[in-house]
């Protein structure tokens, strides 16, 4: 019982004495981080009343901060892309700009990192992309942390880096996950031949509402 | 945008740890305490079997199972619970509770959640776009009956601010408070860390070995998670264009 609650306020039963606290400044940036961008991993999480209060609403203002950034973020890509690929002189085919886009972000986001976690954190390379791909669709689970290891020594800015790189392939992944969906939206309606004026309804109100996250259109 | 993005982080970092350092410190301080007090009183216990049933112990508790009472509680990836697995993978709420260990299930994880995640998108989209017609609708029918021009529409909407507010954010804690029985602060705490996807897993419903839950409890919640998961994002939505 003892165990349980000691666990779920973050300390780590294994060692012998009271270990370098899991709530110094470092820890707990990481954790508003994950607070913030919605992650929410679980292996620290305020156990007091005051911090659960404080939680809820630092979210409430602090989540669409968040999506504003990253909104930033992913035109501030987008913008990028265009000039690179005016850069390339080829004339602008969106599925080119797709395509590059998607392998570029795949290699820098998905494919690279976990060999970089399987290096400091010793986890399998399999092990590191289930993190990679669980943490940047902000599912995060929290089975697998990065820097959460009492055993193990960290380069200080090691935190750091990873943060930047969750920030950057965020923007990325939820570029990917609006294209995604806006490619099923289309498949669906074309299957289901929505009528004329469902069409016309929908027009009206888009004016006013967006989708869930903002969508960034790659312009064709 | 940066330097307020990373101030604000900053700023809940700081906060939390004057909040919650000291009751970690307390919590460490009482399971040492325990700990020897048992390894005293126990003197065939030797100091490595109970360390080591410690750490068995912390490895179970890592792949979902408790102990407590006499028994294990097993029996968490039957159909109901995978299920709610699965939504709160498509979600990204992400409990992790209960998350795949066998390789397999962590690649159908990656796999499903490529295509879950957009589908899951789209559902939330047209339900939110449903809902704003409603509000829409209930405000022209204002405006018709009761001659009030621009002031309907922004009653309406104040309105169904309300209303979400109550159903999904007020009164599911008493709900829980009710079968989980936890305060209806963290009824609270935990309503609004899933609906906006953080789902840290520190209280997840449902996961209590020694309470018997109805049968429609776990069906009505996943509606709860769906309609007011819609309507934070709509809420969400107004903040950003505030915001911007």
């Amino acid at each position: 019982q003892v165990l349980m609650e000691a666990w779920e306020k973050g300390v780590n039963p294994e060692g012998n004495s009271t270990n370098p606290t899991n709530w110094d400044f470092s820890n707990s940036f990481f954790f508003a981080g994950t607070v913030v961008t919605t992650i929410g991993y679980g292996n620290l999480s305020p156990s007091t009343v005051a911090g659960q209060i404080f939680c809820v609403f630092y979210a409430l203002f602090g989540v669409p901060l968040n999506l504003a950034f990253l909104n930033q973020l992913g035109k501030g890509l987008n913008a990028h892309l265009l000039t690179l690929e005016r850069w390339v002189q080829k004339p602008g085919r969106a599925q080119v700009q797709l395509a590059i886009f998607l392998t570029t972000g795949t290699l820098l986001f998905l494919v690279f990192p976990p060999l970089v976690f399987s290096y400091v954190e010793g986890w399998s390379y399999g092990e590191g992309f289930y993190f990679t791909f669980i943490t940047l669709s902000t599912i995060g689970f929290g089975d697998y942390v990065v820097g959460t290891n009492p055993n193990k020594h960290y380069i200080p800015v090691y935190r750091s880096l990873t943060a930047i790189w969750i920030v950057f392939g965020l923007a990325w992944l939820a570029l990917v996950f609006n294209v995604g969906a806006d490619l099923m939206e289309r498949y669906l309606q074309l299957k289901w031949h929505k009528s004329d004026l469902s069409l016309a309804e929908g027009a009206t109100t888009k004016l006013e509402d967006e989708p869930e996250q903002p969508r960034i259109h790659i312009p064709s | 945008l940066l330097a307020a993005y990373v101030g604000y982080v900053g700023l809940g970092a700081a906060v939390l740890q004057a909040l919650e350092r000291p009751a970690e410190v307390q919590a460490a301080q009482h399971l040492l305490q325990e700990h020897w007090e048992l390894l005293a009183n126990h003197t065939c216990l030797q100091g490595p079997a109970l360390q080591r049933l410690i750490e068995g112990i912390i490895q179970a508790y890592k792949s979902g199972i408790t102990l407590q009472g006499n028994t294990t509680s097993l029996g968490r990836w039957d159909y109901s619970g995978s299920f709610f697995f699965s939504i709160s993978a498509i979600t990204t709420i992400g409990y992790g509770n209960l998350s795949p260990s066998t390789a397999a299930g962590r690649i159908f994880c990656i796999v499903f959640g490529l295509f879950g995640i957009p589908l899951n998108l789209i559902l939330l989209n047209e339900i939110g776009q449903l809902m704003l017609l409603g509000v829409q609708r209930c405000a022209c029918r204002l405006e018709e009956v009761f001659h009030w021009q621009n002031k309907a529409s922004f009653l309406m909407k104040t309105c169904a601010l309300v209303t979400g507010l109550l159903l999904f954010l007020l009164l599911p804690p008493l709900l829980f408070s009710e079968k989980e029985g936890w305060s209806y602060e963290e009824g609270f705490y935990y309503s609004f860390i899933t609906l906006s996807t953080i789902g840290f897993g520190d209280y997840v419903i449902g996961m209590n070995a020694d309470r018997t839950y109805p049968s429609w409890y776990k069906n009505v919640i996943s509606l709860w998670i769906l309609f007011g998961m819609a309507w934070l994002a709509l809420v969400i939505k107004f903040c950003i264009n505030l915001l911007e």
